[in-house]
């Protein structure tokens, strides 16, 4: 699965993230596999995402988390 | 090992901050240097160059603020930037330090970028900001450990209580930063030869810098083509996937800094729940409904609040002007200096108010950690019309003043993004279009209340700035379609913890930013209003003088005081119809006869090019309204009873008021904004389609309105 279907509240592992122009801008975040994510916010009507990773919130398009791979823990 | 830079300078040391975004670095620089602070360019693009000067011990340094970036690959302007400086690239000249600032709770991340700096090779020491944060978070970082990993001095800082920031001065004034062996081996993901091709070619310290060459000279506009050509032939040739090798060594990377981190870092709790305040604050209702009411609430206090100082301001200059023109005699230079040039410094001043006020606001909004709420909520309902989360900022600022909301676009990345949010802020009904409206809608809406309790001059008021909301994001679609980029949209924002705003950092800013405006946008308004002055107090001479001989002759016996007045002010109203503007609205008179206008009315649409609020007193000069200006219903009698001399109608009837106001409502009539939008796009080039996009609009939201009333 990826990212952007966890349900609100859940955590998942990150498994790879997927190629794409934005990879870079993931990774250079901090979006590397291994590290574990929970979907912490969602704005209406398909918005953004937030996911708190470490002692970080992040702020992702549904597009955007779409490139995370994760598997739900 | 790790080689000290005592050596003995000429010439004053440059500084360079360097940090992710949001880690305090503004607060280091503004701890630094004050006010000695200076926004320069940089060629090329539109970021500006922030530096300043720090007196440490007696000795003078140049700091360089850099923008916040994650990493020296250049994705955007910003990190463009940073990469050209820190890079030998020759356009910049490279500063001899560079001090990185690393926010403590978010390590990995902040080593990402440093370890990158040493790889370049650069002297370099690193400040562990935001001790307080990660004291909360429970996180103990083992600065010995970080520093026997790095090679470089490590430092712990909390600016926002002001810790730990004597000792980066006593760092900076003993020039403490060292030079650390590579990071990483470059030579792991591009093979040696190509690097050192390139290492020669460009004369360059080391291999680290000659993959940086390599993978972002093509796309660098401070590199020359031929040298670019040589680039891309070189990665043709050797047939190797750049990108893959970005990809890869940020993993090599990270995986390192994991392994530092781990050594250097203890935490001694989970990671935090769900912040309380994120509860309430991006809840999908209550989110929104605190956020107008926030809004409500910065505009009720901007709009109480500047209009003091600006009625302040324009008493003040209104008086210089009088004392100037009756201290020196009269003549043509006291005239350009009481009427051209005090009023156009005056209509420059009289934005400081609401430029700082609203500034300070959005500064206070953004250093709580708001503001990136804001954007969250927002982006989902901008996207759709080629707008960003971030263009709500420049959106909302538009309502009390475009020049702001302008100034404020800049934080949007994606060009394309930024331009349609420049283009479209000016279209937000702002202040300046109020007396207008007021006086047009007192003229012809009838102030009754139907329904019980809906005021018409109110549901008028509201419907112009619908209107107005409407054009904007009418435009913003349209743009979407026209405009053109290849980068690709995204949001990818982290949403910093709650914070107390700093208090000395909102008041830089506010200074910053007024100071900004009135210095470079300031010269174009000035040169402007003398033009305008000299067009409306110029007219073929024989004319001009037939007509001043003409009121001194009726003045010679007169001795009533209203009726020398009335003769004065007829006479001032006969000079500006035969000025050159007057001749200009006459020549108009063809193309604003169907929106219904005379060519009174078009000396009023050209004059207030200037600012919008013109208008009214030029509608005042023209109708011969002598005495208190600020007399609104004087000013409103008069326009109620001047009479079209096409029509033998009323001038100012339903259809021409309402098609004035939609006029007025789209049409880019202020230079302060034109100024404001050159520099931000450092060229006349969008200025330009911007005033004549609005125009047109303008003519014909007015064409309509007028032809369906009449």
């Amino acid at each position: 699965m990826t990212a952007d279907t966890l349900p609100l509240n859940k955590s998942g592992k990150i498994l790879e993230i997927l190629p794409s122009p934005l990879k870079i801008n993931l990774m250079e975040l901090g979006f590397l596999p291994g590290k574990k994510i929970t979907l912490q916010h969602l704005a209406p009507s398909g918005g953004p995402m937030a996911f708190q990773m470490e002692e970080t919130l992040l702020a992702l398009r549904k597009s955007e988390a779409a490139l995370i791979r994760v598997e739900q823990i | 090992m790790a080689e000290t830079t005592l050596s003995p300078k000429t010439h004053t040391s440059r500084i360079a901050l360097v940090g992710n975004p949001n880690v305090g670095k503004s607060t280091i620089f503004n701890y630094l240097t004050g006010l000695n602070q200076k926004i320069g360019n940089y060629p090329g693009v539109t970021v500006d160059k922030k530096t300043g000067s720090a007196q440490i011990n007696g000795e003078t340094f140049e700091i360089l603020d850099l923008p916040g970036t994650y990493s020296l690959f250049p994705n955007s302007e910003d990190e463009i930037i940073a990469h050209r400086v820190l890079n030998h690239t020759k356009l910049e000249a490279k500063p001899d330090h560079v001090l990185m600032i690393v926010d403590s709770s978010q390590l990995s991340r902040g080593l990402f970028l440093a370890s990158q700096l040493i790889d370049l090779g650069v002297n370099l020491a690193v400040i562990l900001n935001m001790a307080d944060l990660a004291q909360k978070n429970n996180l103990e970082i083992k600065a010995y450990e970080l520093f026997k990993a790095l090679g470089v001095p490590i430092l712990s800082t909390d600016a926002r209580n002001q810790k730990g920031l004597e000792e980066v001065k006593n760092l900076i004034s003993q020039r403490n930063f060292h030079r650390a062996p590579g990071f990483i081996d470059i030579q792991q993901v591009v093979p040696v030869d190509m690097l050192e091709q390139v290492k020669s070619k460009f004369e360059l310290e080391n291999l680290y810098q000659a993959y940086q060459m390599i993978r972002f000279g093509t796309r660098d506009k401070a590199v020359s083509p031929d040298d670019r050509t040589w680039l891309e032939a070189l990665a043709q040739k050797s047939e190797f996937d750049l990108e893959e090798a970005q990809l890869e060594e940020t993993k090599i990377r990270y995986k390192k800094i994991t392994e530092i981190v781990t050594k250097a870092l203890t935490k001694k709790t989970e990671p935090k729940p769900k912040s309380s305040l994120d509860r309430i604050f991006l809840h999908p209702i209550w989110g929104y409904v605190i956020f107008i009411s926030i809004l409500l609430l910065i505009f009720q206090t901007i709009f109480t609040w500047a209009s003091y100082p600006m009625d302040l301001i324009d008493g003040l200059f209104a008086d210089i002007s009088g004392w100037i023109s009756s201290a020196l005699p009269d003549g043509p230079l006291t005239r350009l200096l009481a009427e051209g040039v005090i009023p156009g410094i005056g209509g420059v001043v009289i934005f400081i108010p609401q430029i700082a006020l609203l500034f300070g606001f959005l500064a206070i909004l953004e250093d709580t950690g708001y503001m990136s709420r804001v954007v969250f909520l927002m982006d989902r309902w901008m996207r759709p019309f080629g707008l960003h989360g971030k263009s709500i900022v420049p959106l909302v600022s538009g309502v009390a003043c475009a020049i702001p909301g302008v100034m404020a676009a800049r934080n949007i990345s994606n060009w394309k993004e930024k331009m349609i949010t420049i283009l479209i802020t000016p279209l937000m009904s702002c202040s300046a279009r109020l007396p207008v409206y007021i006086i047009l809608i007192g003229l012809t809406v009838p102030d009754e209340v139907v329904l019980g309790f809906v005021n018409l001059q109110a549901l008028a008021l509201l419907g112009l700035y619908l209107l107005g909301i409407i054009g904007v994001f009418g435009t913003a679609f349209l743009l979407k379609l026209i405009l053109k980029t290849s980068e690709k949209s995204f949001l990818l924002s982290e949403l910093p913890p709650y914070r107390i705003p700093r208090w000395s950092d909102v008041g830089i800013t506010m200074f910053e930013k007024s100071k900004t405006f009135v210095m470079e946008a300031g010269k174009v308004i000035l040169a402007i209003s003398i033009v305008l002055w000299v067009l409306a107090s110029y007219g073929p001479p024989s004319r001009m003088e037939q007509i001043r001989q003409e009121g001194l002759a009726r003045l010679e016996n007169v001795s009533d005081e209203t009726q020398i007045a009335e003769i004065e002010a007829e006479t001032n109203s006969h000079l500006l119809e035969n000025s050159f503007i007057g001749i200009m609205g006459r020549a108009i008179e063809p193309a604003i006869k169907p929106l219904g206008y005379d060519w009174k009315i078009g000396i009023a649409l050209i004059t207030s090019f200037a600012a919008r609020e013109v208008f009214v007193s030029t509608m005042a000069t023209i109708y011969s309204i002598g005495g208190d200006l600020e007399d609104e219903l004087t000013i409103r009698e008069k326009l109620d009873q001047q009479i079209n001399a096409n029509t033998g109608e009323k001038t100012f009837n339903t259809a021409t008021a309402f098609s004035l106001m939609v006029f007025y409502a789209f049409a880019m009539q202020c230079m302060s904004t034109l100024a404001v939008v050159k520099r931000e796009t450092k060229g006349w080039k969008w200025p330009l389609i911007q005033t004549i996009y609005m125009s047109v609009l303008a003519y014909l939201g007015a064409l309509i309105t007028y032809q369906i009333l009449s």
